[in-house]
């Protein structure tokens, strides 16, 4: 039976052009899209919502902003994750993002339905965020004032960024294009990963998506409205006796003699704590 | 709009006959290499027409709107009660049942005198309105969309299926092979080759049988190829467009799951 059952007659068509059929079981596409999907909700989109959550922390003023940064440029390994969870991995989802927009056949002029439109919204938003980050990246990462070792400038390296009208509009429109593209990736997901398959699985899942992407978009806004309006912060190292990672404390000396104890209460020699106290 | 009719159907009843003429605008292809082009018959007005019949009225008497005589129009169709899946083609430009889409209808929609008809886009032409569709015959072979009884003795009768199995099973039996699906689908195209959600809603049909289900896990591995499921964008015209309102999308979110399931366990497990 299963011989019988198991071979199919070969494709005995005349047809040449147009869409060839299914390589069943051949190539390596699956696992690349399957990827890029599951890039886009962690680590990029697990990225995000960090982002938007740490950044929010310029409410607070330059200090309090001034003192996430130098938390997260403090994580073990920062350099590492910074390129293993983010960079590499946005690179990946980005390019092959570009890859699939330009592969498909968009065509709301025809079908102007509601989820060919978020499809095609789903590309364009990628777009923007592309070409957003790319610049944002260059600009406040790697030029000007390092911020990894003077975490103390972030405050007014972002604001002097805002400063200029257009790149407010800029920031604003990235941020709505970025929230949103990471709000419908998750509904996507989610029904891409047979999560929500039913009708009324998706509804829910769209109010729950749309709930978060809102959530992030408000956050994020008042973070760029608040900088942006705040009066202008002066350009200087708002932390600047905050070494950069970990140093080895020199023991101060007053005349050549330690100015702290150096035996105990018994008389016994004590070495100070190679680990800095706070 | 003459009251003139170049096309007299000796069949028209009187009382439905209005005296009115309409346009049809027709891309026509002689040949599968020939180059395009588009000719407008003018045709009696009668209650109630669709696509089908006419395209038979322009059969009857092939003269186009300048006069001139002309060859009838090919396309496909055998029902004509959008049961068999043939005649699907771009009426005033979206894909449709030619059999069902209705003049009245479309002379309201299209907003004049003028309803144009296309062939399918993404299907090699044939000649005028008939297209190749047997893309879609092969993809259904590659993945295995039957269930196997065929042997050398009887194999008796099969298992029993819940009636739970059937309502699901029932819905995604419904599909005419219409590919009208594939044809709306951003997805589907001669870049990403995708299987289409047809395919992928047979595949499920059968991985549901409990007979059929014998090949599911292969059914699942071929859908996992270049071109398989992983292709969907979740436009949703799919379940937008099909005429026989099958829940394509949710077939194909179940489909997709069952395929990651495959792919993890092979990749342990194989
Ligand atoms: C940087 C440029 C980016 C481009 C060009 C891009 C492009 C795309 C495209 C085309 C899709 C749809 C893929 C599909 O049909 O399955 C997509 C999905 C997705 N993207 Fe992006 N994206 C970018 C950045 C981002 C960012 C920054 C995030 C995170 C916030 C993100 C999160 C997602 C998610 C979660 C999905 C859904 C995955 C799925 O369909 O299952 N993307 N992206
Ligand atoms: S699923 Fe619907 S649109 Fe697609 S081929 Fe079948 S009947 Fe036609
Ligand atoms: S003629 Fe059979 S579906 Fe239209």
């Amino acid at each position: 039976m299963g011989a019988v059952a198991g071979v199919a007659p070969p494709d005995n068509s005349t047809r040449r052009r147009g869409v060839q059929p299914l390589r069943a079981g051949q190539g390596h596409e699956f696992l690349l899209r399957k990827l890029h999907s599951l890039s886009g909700i962690v680590p990029i989109g697990a990225f995000l919502v960090e982002h938007i959550i740490s950044n929010f922390e310029l409410v607070h003023g330059p200090l309090a902003y001034a003192q996430q940064v130098k938390f997260l440029n403090g994580l073990p390994l920062v350099r590492v994750l910074e390129w293993a969870f983010i960079f590499i991995p946005l690179l990946y989802h980005a390019g092959f993002g570009v890859f699939i927009t330009f592969r498909g056949r968009a065509n709301v002029n025809v079908y102007p339905w509601a989820g060919n439109w978020m499809y095609v919204w789903q590309r364009i938003s990628g777009l923007i965020a592309f070409a957003y980050i790319i610049q944002h990246v260059w600009r406040q990462r790697f030029a000007g004032v390092s911020l990894p070792e003077h975490p103390g400038f972030a405050y007014s390296k972002v604001q002097m960024e805002l400063a200029h009208p257009w790149m407010l509009a800029i920031y604003v429109i990235a941020m709505v294009a970025t929230c949103f593209h990471f709000a419908y990736g998750i509904w996507l997901f989610a029904a891409k990963w047979g999560i929500t398959p039913g009708d009324n699985a998706r509804k829910k899942s769209a109010w729950v998506c749309g709930a978060v992407g809102s959530a992030l978009c408000a956050m994020g806004l008042v973070s760029i409205f608040w900088v942006a309006y705040a009066k202008q912060y002066p350009i200087q190292d708002v932390m600047p006796a905050q070494p950069n990672g970990v140093v080895m404390p020199t023991v101060p000396t007053v005349n050549g003699a330690a100015d702290y104890p150096t035996t105990n209460s018994a008389g016994q020699q004590v070495a100070p704590n190679g680990v800095p106290q706070q | 709009m003459s009251t003139k009719t170049k096309n007299g159907h000796s069949g028209v009843k009187a009382e439905h006959y209005k005296g009115t003429t309409y346009k049809v605008s027709i891309k026509r292809q002689a040949t599968p290499d020939a180059p395009s082009r588009t000719e407008v018959f003018e045709l009696p007005y009668r209650k109630g027409l669709n696509i089908t019949s006419v395209l038979g009225d322009i059969a009857m008497e092939p003269v186009n709107a300048s006069g001139a005589e002309t060859t009838a129009i090919s396309y496909d169709a055998n029902c004509l009660e959008e049961i068999c899946g043939s005649c699907a083609m771009l009426i005033n430009g979206k894909a449709r049942m030619a059999c069902s889409a209705l003049v009245d209808k479309l002379l309201a929609e299209a907003g004049g005198d003028t309803i144009t008809l296309a062939p399918l886009s993404k299907f090699p032409v044939v000649r005028d309105l008939a297209v190749d569709r047997s893309v879609l015959f092969e993809n259904l072979k590659a993945v295995k969309a039957w269930v196997p009884i065929d042997g050398s003795y009887d194999l008796g009768p099969g298992p029993k299926q819940f009636p739970q199995i059937q309502e699901a099973r029932y819905p995604l039996s419904n599909c005419i092979s219409c590919t009208i699906c594939m044809e709306v689908c951003p997805q589907f195209n001669d870049q990403t080759n995708f299987v289409g959600a047809a395919t992928i809603a047979q595949a499920r049909l059968f991985n549901m049988d409990p007979s059929g289900a014998v090949l599911k896990e292969e059914r699942l591995r071929a859908l996992a190829g270049d071109g398989g499921v992983q292709e969907c964008g979740y436009a949703q015209n799919c379940v937008q467009a099909c005429p026989k309102q099958l829940p394509l999308t949710e077939a194909i979110s179940d489909i997709s799951r069952d395929v990651i399931v495959q792919k993890v366990k092979d990749f342990f497990v194989r």
